[in-house]
């Protein structure tokens, strides 16, 4: 099956701070990503704070443009941001926001918001747009006397409710979620994510999803990619990719995933200093952090390529190949 | 982040309503006090052809100089015989007209400015950093008098000039607005719908600046009368026959000893009308705005 | 810290060439500098003789160029009325104008900040109202009215002080109190916003959790934390100096700087206003740069950063 998106080598940069005299210092935010997000299926991106995962997520709908590689919607490339050709793309992909109060206008009744892409793209006007509103507010759980609300007046869960209706006035055909619950409390959590895999399922929407939440991640989504410093270092089927971790630096997350009954007792904590994008370590850069990783690590960046059977980033899973493939 | 640096329109937070009820119960007479001393002013404006007792340039050679409480000349004569309370009149027309005037320009002018810098970055928006930097670096009025120096006064140049008065400051406030709106706020969810920059900033972010710019405007309005009747009563500023607040300040203070009504009813509308607004500004930025002195 | 101080002469020097481009523009489109520069009555053969030397019939960005060039050799043109160096006229000036502004700054920091200080650790008290309304006044009196009224009680009815001239210190006490008077109602009360601001820090309640005396929570914390903001407002009061010395200066026939641009502007000598123009605005720039820099000492968010920024 060909993939409705693909994004090859891209690199995101950003400048760390600003210098009188020559280049200005920066720090790779997402440092060379391969991805292929297929049609029809929930692809969850995982990793820790600073990795890159809203960077990555910016990148694949066009929001930015990245410092090197390319994205590719549909076989074509991704048109310029800000360009009328960028703006109609808007109406097949969109973005659902972390935090729903800082994504709402504060001025505007969530009604009117929610119309606001059928009025941007000129598709329905009056009654009919109403009638689309109506709709879109029923199929998210919103009730009708709410329309006429301002996003102050709503609990955090309504207005990620009032945003992911907005998202969906225009049918799109792909939905990145940034974190879409981390913003809420958690007893509304779940229903929020129910309710963006029951639409998930109704419309056929593909999904990119955010989160740090593993077991939802795990829950959701058909296949994962685990990030590190700017660098997916491991990608599969989520079934897999949880069940059989392979890369040092995924099995520590998996191993963090609370399980009925067994308690954290096996957990593998990481050592040494957090990932910081600005000083990167040479080679592999879980190497300081690794368990295993010995002195090779440190001086080769491993690819991201097929170990038996399953894609990962890691010298040591490179070294196991010729045992199991004899 | 936003909650911080947006003015909360319809909110009704607790602390607020609390400070709104402060305000109502222990400020109100002072600012009806104000309001109805600048609704005054307003109508005096507009209707200045009708209250007008006398023409402005008409003298009356039997009336010169003639006192306050003078029957027909209510608040005097100057030394040439006209009235004052004719040319007093005229003159809260011609300054309002010129402050109102120069504030709109100015406040259109530099939120425009603004917004642009925080649309395109890059050198649109060094550029107009750099000019707010001049523009803050030299004295408003020493520009003025150098701009009239060269140019010779004219009415509309004044205008013009007093236009310019403060944009850098709205500049400064839309830009440093419509940043933080886009950066993670409403106008860039808005912006990856697929508006185009003319909805974003007039629908959008527009309406929600719009207390901060009021306010500002309210700050911008004093000084601008101040400025104006300042070059005025120095002679560089509207000039004879048409008459200003500051002009007949400068009239009147060659007849300071002799005739001191000539500039006492001007100076005290100037004092009044700038007091009045300073007030009410001051009770909107709390009212409406408490993210800024 | 190095970088900081740099980057900000670098924005100082961009702003005083935006000053020169800014009289270049407006000497232009106001006529030909030759007739502007000598006069209108200048003869024929000085005309010709100004345009060849100064290459008015080249290009426009080449004589742009002659005019920085101009400026850097401090060669001003000539004042058409005392027929002087531009450049000399103004410079004699200038000590009777530091003569009133000084004060009227001294006046403004010692008499606004210490009441504004003292009006926000007692807020809601008299004091604090007294000073919100002093202040209030204090910045809406324009200072031509303000003038007038001193006059009219200290020279006319008391008799007690000359209302123009400089001829003894005496003259001299209305005209700084004039000037002083807004920039006091304004410093006061700005101080009073940037302390209260400072006091509802959470700092503030961490230093006195730890069971400082208020005094040294006052002395040691608030105060130098409210300084920043205040440092940055000193900068803006003395260009409000300057343009308040123009209209102090006519009122009081006090020869300084600020009456020269009025009587210089009044008669057209565009030579000398163009001078005054750029000396005034390198005064400008200069004191701001001041600012910048002690804004950058006292400032531990950007002293801390040595390198990086
Ligand atoms: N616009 C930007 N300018 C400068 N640096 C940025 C920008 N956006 C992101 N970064 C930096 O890039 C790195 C990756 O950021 P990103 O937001 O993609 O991480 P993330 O994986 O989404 O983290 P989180 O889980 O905390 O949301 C961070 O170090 C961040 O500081
Ligand atoms: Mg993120």
């Amino acid at each position: 099956m060909t993939p409705i998106l693909e994004a090859r080598g891209l690199v995101q940069q950003y400048a760390t701070g600003r210098s009188l005299f020559g280049k200005p210092p920066s720090m790779r935010a997402v440092d060379g990503v391969d991805l292929a997000v297929r049609e029809g299926e929930i692809l969850g991106i995982v990793g820790e704070s600073g990795s890159g995962k809203s960077t990555l997520g910016r990148m694949l709908l066009g929001l930015e443009t990245p410092f090197a590689g390319e994205v590719r919607w549909r076989g074509q490339p991704m048109p310029a941001p800000r360009t009328d050709m960028w703006r109609r793309l808007r109406a097949q992909m969109q973005l659902i926001f972390q935090d729903p109060l800082a994504a709402l206008d504060r001025r505007m009744t969530i009604a009117a918001q929610i119309a606001e892409p059928l009025e941007i793209h000129g598709l329905m006007k009056g009654a009919e747009a109403a009638e689309r509103v109506a709709e879109l507010m029923a199929r998210v759980g919103l009730r009708p006397d709410q329309a006429d609300r301002y996003p102050h007046e709503l609990s955090g869960g309504q207005r990620q409710r009032v945003v992911i209706s907005r998202a969906l006035a225009m049918r799109p055909k792909f939905l990145v979620c940034d974190e879409p619950v981390s913003a809420l409390d958690v007893s509304i959590q779940a229903q929020v994510v129910n309710l963006l895999r029951d639409l998930q399922e109704q419309e056929g929407l593909t999904m990119v999803f955010i989160s740090h939440d593993l077991k939802v991640v795990h829950n959701i989504c058909n296949r994962v990619a685990v990030m590190y410093l700017g660098r997916v270092v491991e990608e599969g089927p989520s079934g897999e990719v949880f069940g059989d971790p392979r890369h040092p630096y995924t099995r520590a997350l998996v191993s963090s995933i609370p399980k009925a009954g067994r308690g954290l007792t096996d957990r593998i904590i990481l050592q040494g200093e957090p990932p910081n994008p600005a000083m990167r370590p040479p080679g592999c850069a879980f190497h300081p952090r690794c368990a295993i990783a010995d002195a090779a690590c440190a001086g080769e960046i491993p690819e991201l390529s097929g170990h038996r059977g399953r894609l990962t980033a890691c010298l040591k899973q490179r070294a196991i190949i010729p045992a199991t493939a004899a | 982040m936003t909650d911080t640096t947006l003015p909360e329109g319809t909110g009704t937070s607790p602390v607020k309503a609390g400070m709104v009820r402060r305000l109502r119960t222990s400020m109100p007479l002072v600012i009806w006090c104000a309001v109805g001393w600048l609704a005054a002013m307003v109508l005096t404006a507009i209707f200045a052809d009708l209250l007008r007792p006398h023409e402005i340039t008409a003298m009356s050679l039997t009336q010169r100089m003639a006192p306050m409480g003078t029957p027909g000349y209510w608040l005097g004569t100057d030394d040439l015989g006209r009235d004052v309370l004719s040319r007093l009149i005229q003159s809260i027309r011609v300054s309002l007209v010129i402050a109102f005037g120069a504030t709109i320009i100015s406040a259109v002018f530099g939120t425009t400015l603004g917004f642009l810098a925080a649309q395109f970055r890059g050198w649109v928006e060094n550029l107009v950093m750099a000019l707010a930097d001049f523009q803050a670096a030299l004295p408003f009025m020493i520009m003025s008098l150098a701009v009239l120096a060269f140019f010779g006064t004219s009415m509309v140049l004044l205008v013009g000039l007093m236009g310019f008065y403060g944009w850098e400051r709205y500049a400064r406030i839309a830009r440093g607005l419509a940043i933080s709106a886009s950066a993670q706020g409403y106008a860039g969810a808005v912006v990856q719908l697929g508006a185009k920059p003319s909805r974003v900033y007039l629908r959008h972010i527009l309406p929600n600046v719009a207390s901060t710019l009021i306010v500002s405007m309210t700050l911008t309005f004093p000084e601008i009368i101040l400025m104006e009747s300042g070059l005025s009563f120095l002679g560089l500023g509207v000039q004879p026959p048409q008459t200003s607040l500051g002009n007949m300040v400068g009239f009147g203070r060659e007849y300071l000893t002799r005739a001191p009504w000539i500039m006492l009813a001007p100076s005290v509308v100037i004092v009044l009308t700038t007091l009045s607004i300073s007030l009410l500004g001051d009770w909107l930025r709390d009212r409406l705005d408490p993210t800024i002195r | 810290m190095l970088n900081f101080i740099l980057s900000r002469m670098a924005r100082a020097v961009m702003t005083l060439v935006m000053v020169m481009s800014f009289a270049f523009i407006v000497m232009r489109l106001s006529g030909d500098p030759a007739t502007i520069l000598l006069g209108p009555d200048a003869p024929q053969d000085a005309i010709d003789a100004f345009r060849a030397r100064w290459g008015l019939d080249d290009p426009l960005w080449k004589q742009y160029l002659a005019y920085i060039a101009q400026i850097f050799t401090f060669d001003f043109g000539i004042s058409m009325r005392d027929q002087m160096p531009a450049l000399d006229i103004v410079l004699e000036r200038i000590p009777a104008t530091l003569a009133i502004t000084l004060p009227a700054m001294i006046l403004k920091l010692g008499i606004g900040i210490p009441a504004g200080v003292y009006a926000a650790l007692h807020r809601e008290s008299i004091a604090d109202r007294g000073v919100i309304t002093l202040s209030i006044f204090g910045f809406t009196i324009p200072s031509f009215v303000l003038a007038l009224v001193l006059v009219l009680i200290f020279s006319v009815q008391l008799g007690w002080l000359p209302s123009g001239g400089q001829d003894s210190w005496q003259h001299a006490i209305l005209p700084i109190v004039t000037l002083s008077v807004g920039g006091i109602g304004i410093m006061a009360r700005f101080s009073r916003s940037a302390m209260i601001e400072v006091l509802g820090q959470p700092y503030i309640r961490t230093a006195m959790a730890k069971g400082l005396s208020w005094r040294d929570v006052v002395w040691k914390h608030a105060l130098p934390n409210a300084s920043v903001p205040i440092v940055t407002l000193v900068g803006f009061m003395v260009g409000a100096l300057i343009a308040g010395a123009a209209v102090v200066e006519s009122i009081f026939s006090w020869p300084g700087v600020g009456r020269l641009i009025v009587s210089s502007v009044a008669n057209r000598d565009l030579a000398v206003v163009q001078c005054l123009l750029l000396v005034i605005a390198s005064s400008m720039v200069a004191a701001n740069l001041l600012v910048d820099i002690a804004y950058g000492l006292l400032d531990p968010r950007l002293r801390s950063k040595r390198s990086a920024h």
